[in-house]
């Protein structure tokens, strides 16, 4: 009765991007697309235009609904703000076309004609750790995702959490044994692992929406601008070449703060972390963890955060946009 | 801590963790080692110290680390899965033995019971129906149905009717309303019990008896599967309205109370296990679309811990891993999100029972929903056999 599987395929659905991460001989491959959409009143012309650019689109009452990676550039062009399918790490509850748009973003990485047959695909996709307390929100999204990619016709569905799937993807050499960060859009995920095994994971609610939203509000700058720049040239160099750039270190600071004081509080607090014996690597992966200085300034966090497990290394995933997916991947493959 | 860290598992680990970087592969090298360390379950020393296990097997683990040391992958990947497969698994629910409270009856009149927990039950309303006889489903379909006649569980319901606000100048309406209420549910035989505003308990259909309260519906316990609870599970509902309610139960402290008194009575005369103790939206159907959540009433603030019981939303619906019943996922907008923990874990044992039958979750799903229609088929031949016996005798008496 079962079905042999053929193909393999790590999701990263993240707040701000979702990206599908596949095998095809030795080759690996990642398709991201922007976690976002923007709805615009019906127009032919307008419907012209995007299937001559070969934007991807639905049209649906009486409305154009432009998502993924080109949403942002057309909300820009005509100043609207992109709507968000997720929020903080989860589904967005306050978006009434979350699922519909989620399925459609889904669908535009999981392109068939990639995957073969989705009912000989095992999937694997990522879940955040939920915050503390709010157990809730992961396991609707959980459920609500699984169901979404069971509509596109995938039956063997598993699932990984973010800092697990980081330490996958990066931690083979230790034995898949350390600590996976990863800096997303909504929350920044951590996962502690031994031999594989989860030993902790827990998530806190500040990534790179918490960074945009809190320097726009002290500089005064729209927080879609404040993300522009923190993607094209924001670096740790210790000097402030001007507000926003001062707003923005200030706040990646306070996210670095809080992970490392979390993973301190976490391993303190924790009964189930065993002594390994040895130091142990630390992975940082995420667009969070881009800019030019971020492990420089992690690591500084680190040393004065005198974490009751001592960390031998602090290095950068090979791909960081991508680790999540991956280390998904490896996880469907190893199953 | 320091001792706990010194637990068997770096031996083992120590052996484990030196095979594993033989394998130069790493997606080799992971399924080996989620093979042979436990995959995804939360690596728990204080779960070993605490069961005795290793102050009893150290020599043996010992042992087993220093063969591991010396044998090829393969044998250790087997060694090492004998050794955890060892650990007597840690489970809330097995185990257990089910404890019942013991309430006794303490006064009964004609107008009125007390029990020994401070429940009065009012009997003004009470009437008869059917007699509620019922068939039990073994979870091994080899197995044959069993016939039963005494109350395996309760469901929760709410009235969902008329409120008049809780205040002194409406005494009159409350009155009234609360009345109507219940000669409308005597008519038509909808609950054994209903608590109204001011926590006061009314039997309206005999507990023996059948009552019209849970329609399509599913439940299951270690044992067996039960369908179409009308008959078999004691419907209680709660004079109350959920819309509007926020994030607070709809029930008032009185009525909150009365749930509990009225559990404890129900469970100790009957034995009726605190995981049949469950809330009509974890058993409503649908059989027409195969989908669970038809009705939702007390899909989510059902006051399970203050009414004596554990938090049975954490319970896997067996609509879903038993007969293969899906869900729809704008459900949530009117169930709430603890009501979801149970679909997640019915949806999560569907699939390993899948996988344990080595079928494909759909197909496996497709068999347990065969299952269910020969089920309901058989149960609706029943019904039907026994609305003709009523029809007869009641013609009889009136001839």
């Amino acid at each position: 009765m079962s079905t042999e599987v053929k193909q393999y395929v790590g999701l990263d659905i993240g707040t701000s991007r979702v990206v599908a991460a596949r095998k095809s001989g030795e080759v690996e491959t990642c398709k991201s697309q922007l976690n976002a959409f923007v709805k615009l009143p019906h127009a032919k012309m307008t419907e012209a235009s995007l299937t001559r650019e070969n934007v991807p689109f639905s049209v649906s009452d009486g409305h154009i609904v432009v998502y993924g990676n080109e949403s942002a550039a057309l909300a820009d062009l005509l100043g609207r703000e992109v709507r968000r399918p997720m929020t903080q790490g989860f589904l967005n509850s306050n978006e009434p076309e979350s699922l519909a748009q989620m399925e459609e973003i889904l669908s535009s990485v999981l392109t068939p004609g990639e995957d073969g047959d989705p009912a000989e695909t095992r999937i694997c996709f990522s879940v955040p750790a939920p915050p503390a307390g709010n157990q809730d929100s992961l396991t609707y999204h959980e459920a609500t995702v699984r169901q979404v990619l069971e509509k596109l016709g995938y039956s063997d569905i598993r699932s990984i959490n973010e800092g697990v799937a980081a330490v996958y993807s990066e931690l083979a050499e230790s034995n898949y044994t350390g600590i996976g960060v990863s800096c997303g859009g909504g929350l920044c995920n951590v996962a502690l692992t031994y031999m594989s095994v989860p030993v902790m994971t827990f998530s806190v609610p500040k990534g790179g929406d918490f960074i945009d939203s809190s320097a726009a509000t002290v500089t005064g700058e729209l927080a879609d601008r404040i993300r522009l720049v923190k993607e094209e040239s924001f670096h740790f160099n210790g000097h402030y070449a001007d507000k926003i750039q001062q707003a923005l270190t200030v706040y990646y600071d306070d996210m670095i703060q809080t992970v490392v004081q979390g993973l301190g509080d976490a391993l303190r607090g924790s009964r189930q972390v065993p002594k390994m014996g040895r130091k142990v690597p630390l992975v940082l992966s995420g667009g969070g963890a881009l800019p030019d200085g971020f492990k420089t300034r992690f690591e500084r966090a680190l040393q004065s955060a005198n974490l009751p497990l001592p960390v031998s290394e602090v290095r950068m995933a090979s791909d960081p946009l991508c680790t999540t997916a991956r280390g998904a991947l490896v996880a469907a493959l190893s199953e | 801590m320091a001792r706990q860290a010194k637990s068997p598992g770096r031996i083992a680990g120590a052996a484990v963790n030196w095979q594993a970087h033989r394998i130069g592969d790493p997606v080799e090298r992971l399924k080996f080692l989620r093979k042979t360390v436990g995959d995804r379950q939360p690596f728990s020393p204080v779960v070993i110290r605490n069961s005795g296990f290793w102050k009893n097997n150290r020599g043996k683990i010992a042992l087993a680390g220093t063969l591991l040391l010396a044998w090829p992958a393969i044998q250790i990947s087997q060694g090492v899965s004998v050794l955890l497969s060892a650990v007597p698994a840690v489970s809330a629910q097995s185990g257990e033995a089910e404890t019942f409270p013991n309430v006794w009856l303490l006064e009964s009149g004609t107008t009125a019971e007390v029990w020994s927990n401070g429940l009065r039950i009012e009997r003004l309303f009470e009437t008869a129906n059917l007699p509620s006889r019922f068939e039990a489903y073994p979870l091994d379909p080899k197995r044959a149905p069993v016939e039963m006649s005494a109350p395996v569980g309760i469901v929760y319901h709410t009235t969902e009717s008329h409120l008049a606000p809780l205040e002194e100048n409406q005494r009159k309406r409350l009155k009234l309303i609360r009345e109507t209420l219940l000669g409308f549910i005597r008519d038509n035989r909808s609950y054994h019990y209903v608590i109204d505003r001011f926590g006061r308990v009314w039997r309206v259909v005999r507990e023996t008896d059948e009552a019209n309260h849970a329609g399509h519906s599913i439940w299951a316990d270690a044992k067996y599967g039960y369908l179409n609870l009308n008959r078999g599970f004691l419907g209680v509902s709660v004079e109350t309205q959920t819309a509007g309610s926020g994030d607070e139960t709809p029930a008032t402290p009185a009525q909150v109370h009365a749930l509990k008194i009225l559990t404890e009575m129900l469970r100790s005369k009957y034995r009726i296990a605190a995981g049949n103790c469950v809330t009509h939206a974890q058993v409503s159907v649908n059989p027409s679309n195969k989908q669970v959540g038809y009705h939702y009433d007390w899909a989510a603030k059902f006051p399970y811990v203050e009414a004596g019981l554990p938090d049975n939303y954490t319970t896997p619906i067996p609509a879903i891993w038993l007969y293969g019943f899906t869900y729809d996922p704008s459900l949530v907008n009117v169930t709430g999100s603890r009501y979801w923990q149970g679909l997640l874990r019915a949806e999560s044992r569907l699939r390993e029972d899948a996988t344990a039958h080595g079928a494909r979750p759909e197909d496996y799903r497709k068999a347990l929903s065969q299952r269910y229609g020969t089920l309901f088929e058989r149960v609706k031949a029943k019904a039907e056999a026994s609305a003709e016996v009523r029809a007869i005798s009641t013609k009889e008496s009136t001839e």
